[in-house]
This record gives C-alpha cells, sequence and structure tokens, in this order.
C-alpha cells in the first residue's frame, strides 16, 4: 500500500499542496480528481521524488519510501515524450536498463509489449513517426517496466480513443491483479467513475473527498424522491426535512433528520397511493462539483 | 533486482546511450566526415603548393642565347621551384612580337654593356631573381679572369652568418601556425559538442523524460553521464583530426616537424580533457536552466561570451599576459599548449597548469551537479542561477 500523509508544497507564497493525505492500497485503481491546478501533479511528482517535499512523508509498505522504492515504480508524467528522434525499441530498453534490468532481459520484455499493443514491427521506428496515441502506447510501456511495484500515472488516458483506452485499461488491470497499487490523475469523470476502485478529490491544494465512488455518493446527506398519487405540497410541512424541489405530485427530500424519512412514507401511505419512493445518489459529477466549488 | 552495483553503473548508461545515439546520427557522421575532408584538402593544397614548379620560357637573341642558355641550366639550382626553357629567336623584332604574341615571359638582350630582360609586366619575379644571379655570376667570373682572379677569391671573408638564439623563424612560424589550429579546435569542439550538450539537456527537460529518469537514478549521474558521453566523443573527434593532420603532414615538407608537433599534441589532448569537462559542466547548466529550446540562447550566453574570450584571449595574448593567462583556468586549456608549441616552457609549468585546470574543473563538476539538479526538475520558464542555486530539492 502507497500512503501519503499531510504532504505540503509550497511555491514562495503559494501553496500548492496543503497536507494532503490518502492512500492507494495494493491492488485497487485509485483516480485522482481536480481542476486544473489543484495539485494533482505537484502530488504526484513528491511521490515520485522528482520534486522536494516541504513537509509530509511518503510511505511504502509501511516504511517511509526510498529511492529504491521509487525506482521499482511506474511512472508517468504528465507532459509526456520519450525521446523523439530515437527508436522506440531503444529507448525502451534505455529506460528499462536505468530501471535495473539486464538489457537482453530488456529487450525481450520491450518486443513482448510492443507486440501486444500492436506495435512490434514499428521498434525500429523514431517515436515523433508514430500517431498520438502510438505515442501514448509508447508511453504506457515505458511505465510498465520492467515489472513496476506501483503505478504513478498522471493523465494516462487523454488524447486515447477508446479502443487504446481499453487495451490500456485491460493491461492496468493485469497489474491490479497482481496487487500493484495504481493511482491515476484524471478530468474525465465518466471514464473515473467506471474504472476506479476508488477516488480522491483535490481542490485548490486540499483534498476536499476519499474513498470509493459508492461511499461517495452515499456520503452526503441522503436525499429521497417521492411520487404520489395526489398533489404533494404537504410534504412542505413535515418535520427534519427539507424539501429540495416540488412539482406536482413528486418531491425531492433531503433528510435534517434521523428517521424523518420513516414519517414521510408513513404519512404519505395515509394519505393515499405512493408510486415511488426512492434514495437518490448524486452522480460522481455533482459530488465533484460540489466539492471544488 | 535493484542492487548497488546496478546503481553504480547508471551513469554508464547514460553515457553509452549518449555516445551511440549521437555516432549514430547522420549530421554527426556527415560533419565529422567534411571535417576531415578539408583537413586533408587544406595540407594537399598546401603540398601542391610547396612542390609546384614554375616554367618559365626565356627568349634570346643569337648574340644573348650563350647567357641564356647559362641562366637556363643555373635557374634550378638558384630557385628549386623555377625550370626555365631557352627559345632562340633572331633578331630584336622577332623577339617583340614573341613576347606580345606571349610565346615567351621574357627577352633577355645586351644594352650597353649591360643586360636587360623585357617581359610585358612584372609577373614573372622568380625568373627576374634567377636571371639577376645567374648572369652576375657569369659576368663576376668573366671579369675575375680577366684580372687574374676567381670569384671565390673575390668574395673571401663578405659573407655574413646567422645563428638565432630563440629558434629559426620557420620553427617560430609552424608553432604559431598549429597553435592557431589549436586554439581553434578547442574553440570549435567546446561549442559545437557544448551546444549539443545543452539541447540534449533541454530536449529531456522539455519532454519530461527526465522526470522518468530521475524517478530511476541520481540526477547526478544522468549529468556525469551526459558529460562523459559528450567529452568521449569530442575527444575521439578531435583524435581523428590530429591523427589526420599529423598523417597528412608527413606527406608535405613540413614532415620534419611532425616528430617536434607529437608531445604538444598530446599536452593539448591532455588540457583539453580537462577544459573540456569544465564546460561541458556549464553547458549542461545552461541547458537546465532552459524550459525549450528558444530559452537557451539567452541561457548560455555567459558561456558563448567565455568561449570567445578563451578563442581570442588563446590567439592574441603574448608576452607576460600570455604566460599568466597559461595557468588561468579555464583559459590555460588553449594559451598553455600554444606556449608549450613555441618552446621555452619549464618542465613544471604544463603541470601545474593543468593540476589547476583539473582543479576547476572539479569545482565546476559541483557546482554544476546542483545548479543542474535543481533547474532541471523546475518548469515553466527560465530558471535563474540564483533560483537554481538557492532552489529546495
Amino acid at each position: 500500500m502507497l500512503e501519503i500523509r499531510e504532504l505540503t508544497r509550497r511555491f514562495g507564497e503559494h501553496t500548492a499542496v496543503d497536507r494532503v493525505s490518502f492512500e492507494v492500497p495494493a491492488g485497487l485503481m485509485t483516480g485522482f480528481v481536480g481542476g486544473n491546478g489543484a495539485g494533482k501533479t505537484t502530488t504526484m511528482r513528491m511521490v515520485m521524488g522528482v520534486l522536494g517535499i516541504d513537509e509530509g512523508e511518503v510511505r511504502w509498505r509501511d516504511q517511509p519510501i526510498t529511492r529504491l522504492d521509487r525506482r521499482s515504480f511506474g511512472y508517468m508524467p504528465e507532459e509526456r515524450g520519450l525521446y523523439p528522434k530515437q527508436p522506440i525499441l531503444d529507448q525502451l530498453v534505455y529506460v528499462a536498463q536505468l530501471k535495473g534490468m539486464g538489457r537482453v532481459e530488456a529487450r525481450t520484455r520491450v518486443q513482448e509489449l510492443l507486440e501486444r499493443f500492436g506495435l512490434g514491427e514499428r521498434g525500429k521506428d523514431h517515436l515523433e513517426k508514430l500517431s498520438l496515441g502510438n505515442q501514448q502506447r509508447v508511453q504506457i510501456i515505458a511505465s510498465v517496466l520492467p515489472k513496476p511495484a506501483a503505478l504513478v500515472l498522471d493523465e494516462p488516458f487523454s488524447g486515447l480513443d477508446p479502443a487504446a483506452v481499453d487495451s490500456m485499461v485491460d493491461l492496468l488491470r493485469e497489474h491490479t491483479r497482481d496487487g500493484v497499487p495504481v493511482l491515476f490523475s484524471s478530468h474525465q469523470l465518466d471514464l473515473v467513475e467506471r474504472l476506479c476502485d476508488r477516488l480522491v478529490v483535490l481542490a485548490h491544494g486540499r483534498r476536499v473527498a476519499a474513498g470509493t465512488v459508492t461511499e461517495l455518493r452515499d456520503a452526503g446527506v441522503p436525499r429521497f424522491r417521492l411520487v404520489l398519487g395526489g398533489d404533494a405540497g404537504w410534504v412542505r410541512n413535515e418535520r427534519g426535512l427539507d424539501v429540495l424541489d416540488l412539482d406536482g405530485p413528486t418531491a425531492l427530500v433531503e433528510v435534517r433528520e434521523v428517521g424523518a424519512e420513516q414519517h414521510l412514507v408513513a404519512e404519505a401511505t395515509r394519505r393515499g397511493d405512493v408510486h415511488e419512493f426512492v434514495r437518490v445518489r448524486p452522480a460522481l459529477s455533482e459530488i465533484y462539483r460540489e466539492a471544488t466549488a | 533486482m535493484s542492487t548497488a552495483h546496478d546503481r553504480e553503473r547508471a551513469w554508464l548508461l547514460v553515457t553509452r546511450r549518449e555516445v551511440v545515439s549521437r555516432i549514430t546520427d547522420k549530421s554527426f557522421l556527415i560533419g565529422t566526415v567534411l571535417m576531415v575532408a578539408m583537413i586533408v584538402g587544406f595540407i594537399g593544397f598546401t603540398a601542391w603548393q610547396e612542390e609546384r614548379t614554375d616554367e618559365a620560357t626565356l627568349g634570346a637573341t643569337p648574340e644573348a642565347v650563350a647567357m641564356a642558355q647559362a641562366v637556363a641550366d643555373a635557374a634550378p639550382q638558384v630557385d628549386d621551384k623555377l625550370e626555365v626553357r631557352l627559345v632562340e629567336l633572331d633578331d630584336d623584332a622577332a623577339a617583340r612580337a614573341a613576347l606580345e604574341a606571349d610565346e615567351v615571359d621574357a627577352w633577355l638582350h645586351p644594352v650597353d654593356g649591360d643586360w636587360q630582360l623585357t617581359s610585358e609586366s612584372s609577373e614573372q619575379d622568380s625568373l627576374t631573381a634567377a636571371t639577376r644571379v645567374v648572369v652576375r655570376q657569369q659576368v663576376l667570373a668573366d671579369n675575375a679572369a680577366r684580372v687574374g682572379s676567381t670569384v671565390e677569391e673575390l668574395e673571401a671573408g663578405s659573407t655574413v652568418g646567422t645563428e638565432f638564439l630563440r629558434g629559426d623563424a620557420e620553427r617560430a612560424a609552424v608553432a604559431e601556425a598549429v597553435g592557431f589550429v589549436f586554439v581553434f579546435l578547442f574553440y570549435f569542439a567546446a561549442l559545437v559538442f557544448g551546444m549539443q550538450l545543452a539541447s540534449s539537456v533541454i530536449e529531456e527537460k522539455q519532454s519530461r523524460i527526465v522526470e522518468i529518469i530521475a524517478a530511476a537514478i541520481p540526477l547526478r549521474h544522468l549529468l556525469a553521464g551526459k558529460v562523459l558521453g559528450n567529452t568521449a566523443l569530442a575527444l575521439i573527434q578531435l583524435l581523428v583530426y590530429l591523427a589526420v593532420g599529423l598523417v597528412g603532414l608527413t606527406f608535405t615538407p613540413y614532415k620534419s616537424y611532425v616528430p617536434a608537433l607529437s608531445g604538444p599534441a598530446a599536452w593539448f589532448l591532455a588540457f583539453f580533457l580537462a577544459g573540456f569537462v569544465a564546460l561541458a559542466c556549464l553547458w549542461a547548466v545552461a541547458g537546465s536552466l532552459a524550459s525549450r529550446t528558444e530559452d537557451l540562447q539567452a541561457t548560455s550566453t555567459p558561456l558563448t561570451m567565455l568561449m570567445l574570450v578563451m578563442f581570442f584571449g588563446g590567439l592574441s595574448l603574448d608576452g607576460r599576459g600570455q604566460v599568466i593567462a597559461s595557468f588561468v583556468p579555464p583559459v590555460s586549456a588553449v594559451v598553455m599548449p600554444k606556449r608549450i608549441l613555441a618552446g621555452g616552457v619549464d618542465w613544471w609549468e604544463p603541470l601545474a597548469a593543468l593540476g589547476l585546470l583539473a582543479a576547476f574543473a572539479l569545482a565546476t563538476v559541483w557546482v554544476g551537479e546542483r545548479l543542474y539538479r535543481r533547474a532541471l526538475l523546475q518548469t515553466g520558464g527560465r530558471v535563474s542561477l540564483r533560483q537554481a542555486w538557492s532552489a529546495a530539492e
């Protein structure tokens, strides 16, 4: 498990990351969301040790993280790029060697991964000759070399077509299946909601929410929608409830006092037909918008 | 998987990549081949210039044929690049016609008991000089015989010998020329490889691959690998140029200087090595301060100025200034080899200068490493030296 504790980074007067704490559990995909300038990239760079930490610490398997630990991590920086004018096979082997792999072993593994992404024939091509999507694939290959102990990916899906996203997700899932923790940042909430086991929301350098998608959606004040046979105007007079919206027979309420929704249902059935009574969970985008507002 | 052994050779991997990616680069190869072709061409041209003989035609009317024949026979002994061919002409009118028709280069004829050489213009300097010498010897010999003496007797005691306390002029000229070549090669290599190093640093910074590398190995290793790789390349290229130059020189009349040049050339390489390492670290810093290739112009200005100072200092300094500069790094890297070439340097002087230069290189490596490490991961615009020095990591 990768653990981020009270991480803080200042640039002059500006505090880019302010006492941010969260966990990236083994075998789970943790999504890292937040607007531009929220501090995601700064946090990830601190986790990878390419940016100094002002306060707080990063822990790996219950110990303070070391350079050797980080060396075993896979990392994909924000504005990507390997060497534009070097053959992709050569530079991937180079990256693998820097991470401690032997030359022969590295070649085999790189070739294997290139083939898997349909780039087996293009090892001798310069990176800049590849389409953007293929460059992205090369980038992801670079981050999973050799076999990463953890993955830290900054916007790995930006610029990918849906098919590429799927093949990348498959690759990531293989790693989580082996117990590798994956942290990735993204703007694309729908994607995060679909892929992530867990979610950390950052706004203005602070962590504003964290948990599984269900936890987050359940975390707010419970809301219910009530659809009656007749007019729902009477709901306004019920205790312990805030009426958010009222439209003829339909009412959307927020529960202020525990148990108030039970009284509401009882009262509704006493008064007539109840067509619908359902818990309403906010969409992730809604939570995100509220959290980062 | 990750052992101390792996970390130790991280710099070696970087060095390897620098060298391999460069020597497989077409523009680098073409540049090197062109430079070698230039050196060969220059030496070939010099040799041809030196070996070439002038052929001149000398016209003579019957009364001057004997004298003209003597000139033609003796000319190669007077000037080893001159060959004179005799053309016999019938009379003065024929001689003038031949001159105007460019059939002869000059016309030798007696005038009022003296001799006259007539030509269209003064182009035939070597022919004129040779004719003067030969005619004078001939006439002198005749006159001497008339008074019952010999030329040797008349000239006895009139020669002025020469002796040079500071070596002869030709050696000094060769030392000056080779000194220029040394200074130029240093300047050229340091600028080309320095620029290359700086732009490869920017390439890594701009593409953020440096973050991937930084997460895998200490940045010190990255810097060491890049500096060593480029130094090795510069040195190899320089060795090729020097070897081609020295071997080429053996085909010219200057071949007697080759053994004498080998020693200074070896010193030059040693000074180049220390000087280049020092400058390479600074070039790497210049690269790391920039965020985009466009910034390099600005961040490398102090360095290009330094290089110009070294270039012109190396060429123009003499006397006491030269002696002082030959100990001051990094200028000593070009000035001391030049002094060694000129001769008159005590054995300890190059060693002391090299020691100082090496110490300077160590200092720039230390300072450079700190600046490079701190500036490299800062993004968004140019980084000032002060920012880089005091930045938190």
